[in-house]
């Protein structure tokens, strides 16, 4: 172990560890940086990251620079302040002042570099060089050349991390410019990373441009439903609804990464998607239901003597969270006395597939934790059993906790025509399906919360348990499994909603528009 | 620092009170009568609503959103207005506009005139003097809607002939290396 100084603070690290590492180690030690970021190699190019290192006539970048036995370092002299400052002229000398229309104002380094160490006016005489705007880079990313500040960690993040190499530096001085060869497209499974370590505006996601400036939003930490591996993401959200997902740093499971599939999840998060109200078809009429009246109208047909036992059945999808497979899978063994309970696996032939990265093939985030909630309560089940309860009549009524993340069912249609031949269908959604609208027959429809909406744990494909808080209420009056199950169970329950709602308050003068004529 | 005035206790008493009022009142008609009707001078009093007063320009009443020399809307949608304002009342949806050098610009924006306070801090919040507060107060409506002003109300309706020209042009900007 080494002992160095940093800012007057004794600090033992490891041998190889560089200056900007051992400052992140110390709580409020605070180093502007463009060009490194942790989980990508070192380039060196920004020069805001300079220190001075007693004994060393010249000021030192933090990021390149190992420490050694005895190290005395300091970023608050008047030197490094002087230097940082001149830095970030240099920066800015081509930058434009785009911050009104620019996506990143708000979270860009450059903005908050400048009003700590910058407010001076700029002493360039010479016009801005101009480069190419909106630039159409692939499928989901735009560039704007002028706001690049040329640091390198998108090209070294197609370099290191995908190995794709779709990006470089081309040109050279103050016509440099990040590009691609030959018009060759940005298109890997993880281009928008480099949308979220761009310390600029160079880089834009398309599905986010201009949607909604960032200091309107706010952000709640939670787990990736896209595929088994979890990734910790933190959704940002405000009164309209949620935007965007970025990946939250954790080394046990994603690193600093998440890919592009994960960042389309909160879509079907948002109202448009969602079943709002209970439909229940009740002799051939259908009517649109609280969501708790329609669960205890279920649930009453499910107790009664006529109807429990084997002749009811259970479909459960990896989707939804360990303590609500718990509650149901209880409910259906003591209360309804079934143990026919069925595992739909949406992709058996491409379940273990892994790109290497983060993407697997097995896009639920629980599967897991639902083979070990069935394996805990002794049940078998396999899927030909049910279509041969269902054509012989053994099954008679279907309870299906159905997928939240509906795209990456691709046999759903499938399976609602296999299920529809049962005599009573209970299908418990998120989302509003085309196909489940079309239903003719006896068919109950309840609104399940989204994982933002409730608390739970996933077991992800490595059997690390994460845990998801609430953080915001889309649908004011949908269920999770664990209020369903007590719902059958004939119990008023009250579904928790978290302290944020969407669309209540202020969204859409709805005041002026209600008050008619005079 | 401000001194209150207290009433003399003169003015406690009602004859002198009510009487002084009453002079004041008849000097300004016998002045009305005699003095700025000969003379065709303006009388004090108008004949509202034939008869209008014209506020000063820069009186802060209704907003105004100006224009470039084109015609569009000199407006980008940087939503800083909308962060500034104190009530809430302007909601913007911004757009990806087809030239590359304009970018981004609002397809809505609405101003709910009932709900704002007139502190123009909007005008203030504005990089590119897209919003001003103009002259016009005398708005009335005649249900709830018609007090939500839309792009075709701020921009272009008929008081303002053909829309109001922005002090910030883009051109000139990109011309002097901004």
């Amino acid at each position: 172990m080494l002992q160095c100084t940093i800012n007057g603070k004794e600090l033992e690290v490891k041998p190889g560890t560089t200056i900007i590492e051992a400052m992140k180690l110390i709580a409020h030690e605070d180093i502007a940086h463009y060009c490194w970021h942790p989980g990508l190699p070192v380039a060196g190019v920004c020069r805001l990251c300079v220190v001075e290192i007693e004994g060393n006539p010249r000021l030192q970048i933090a990021c390149n620079t190992q420490i050694t036995d005895g190290m005395k370092i300091t970023n608050q002299s008047e030197k490094v302040k002087e230097a940082v400052k001149w830095g970030l002229d240099f920066h800015l000398i081509n930058h434009p002042l785009d911050c009104p229309i620019c996506d990143q104002a708000g979270e860009c380094e450059l903005q908050n570099q400048y009003m700590k160490f910058g407010k001076y006016d700029s002493e360039m005489a010479e016009p801005k060089v101009k480069k190419h705007k909106v630039v159409d880079l692939g499928p989901r990313v735009v560039l704007d050349s002028e706001r690049c500040i040329l640091c390198s960690r998108c090209v070294r993040f197609t370099d290191e991390v995908t190995k794709t190499h779709e990006l470089g530096i081309f040109n050279r001085g103050d016509r440099s410019e990040i590009g691609t060869f030959n018009g060759r497209p940005l298109d890997n499974k993880y281009s928008l990373n480099t949308v979220d370590i761009c310390p600029v505006g160079a880089l834009t996601s398309k599905d986010f441009r201009f949607r909604q400036r960032v200091w309107f939003l706010k952000e709640h930490q939670t787990i990736c439903t896209g595929c088994s591996t979890g990734c910790n993401v933190k959704v940002s959200y405000n009164k309209e609804g949620l935007f965007r997902v970025k990946p939250v740093y954790n080394e046990q499971v994603n690193g600093y990464w998440m890919c592009d599939e994960g960042r389309d999840v909160y879509k079907y998060v948002n109202k448009p998607a969602r079943l709002l109200d209970a439909w229940m078809t009740t002799a051939g009429r259908g009517e649109w239901l609280h969501p708790l009246t329609a669960a205890k109208k279920v649930g009453e047909f499910l107790r009664a003597p006529e109807n429990k036992g084997k002749s009811v059945a259970l479909v459960l999808t990896g989707q939804h969270t360990l303590e609500e497979y718990e509650a149901l899978i209880s409910f259906f063994k003591n209360e309804v006395g079934t143990d026919r309970i069925f595992h739909w696996v949406n992709n058996p032939e491409s379940m273990n597939d892994f790109d290497g990265l983060l993407i697997r093939g097995d896009k639920n985030p629980n599967t897991k934790g639902l083979l070990e909630t069935l394996e805990r309560h002794g049940i078998k089940t396999e899927w030909k059993e049910l279509i041969d309860g269902l054509s012989t009549g053994a099954i008679r009524t279907v309870v299906v906790a159905g997928p939240e993340n509906q795209a990456v069912y691709p046999d759903f249609k499938a399976k609602v025509l296999e299920l529809s031949k049962a005599q009573k269908l209970v299908w418990l959604t998120a989302c509003k399906n085309e196909e489940l609208e079309r239903l003719q027959g006896d068919v109950t429809l309840i609104p399940l919360k989204t994982y933002i909406e409730k608390d739970g744990t996933f077991v992800n494909y490595a059997g690390l348990r994460q845990t998801v808080k609430k953080g915001l209420t889309v649908v004011a009056n949908a269920m999770s499994l664990v209020e369903v199950a007590e719902a059958f169970k004939g119990v008023d329950v009250r579904p928790e909603e978290a302290p944020f709602k969407v669309g209540v308050g202020r969204v859409n003068n709805e005041a002026t528009l209600q008050r008619g004529s005079l | 620092m401000s001194l209150v005035q207290r009433p003399k206790p003169i003015s406690k008493w009602y004859l002198p009170g009510i009487l002084s009022g009453l002079g004041l009142t008849f000097a300004k008609m016998m002045k009305n009568l005699f003095i700025y009707v000969k003379s065709g001078k303006h009388t004090v009093t108008y004949n509202y609503p034939e008869e209008k007063y014209e506020y000063s320009p820069r009186y802060k009443g209704n907003h105004v959103l100006t224009v470039k020399k084109d015609g569009s809307l000199r407006c980008t949608a940087c939503m800083l207005c909308a962060t500034n304002c104190p009530a809430e009342c302007i909601k913007i949806v911004a757009a990806e506009h087809e030239d590359p050098s304009v970018e981004k610009y609002p397809i809505s924006y609405e101003i709910d005139i009932l709900r704002c306070v007139f502190c123009g801090f909007c005008e203030e919040a504005c990089p590119v003097d897209a919003i001003r507060m103009g002259p016009e107060w005398q708005t009335p409506g005649l249900n709830g809607s018609q007090f939500v002003y839309d792009i075709k109300q701020l921009a272009y309706r008929p008081q303002l002939k053909g829309g109001i020209v922005s002090v910030v042009d883009e051109e000139e900007r990109h011309r002097a290396g901004i």
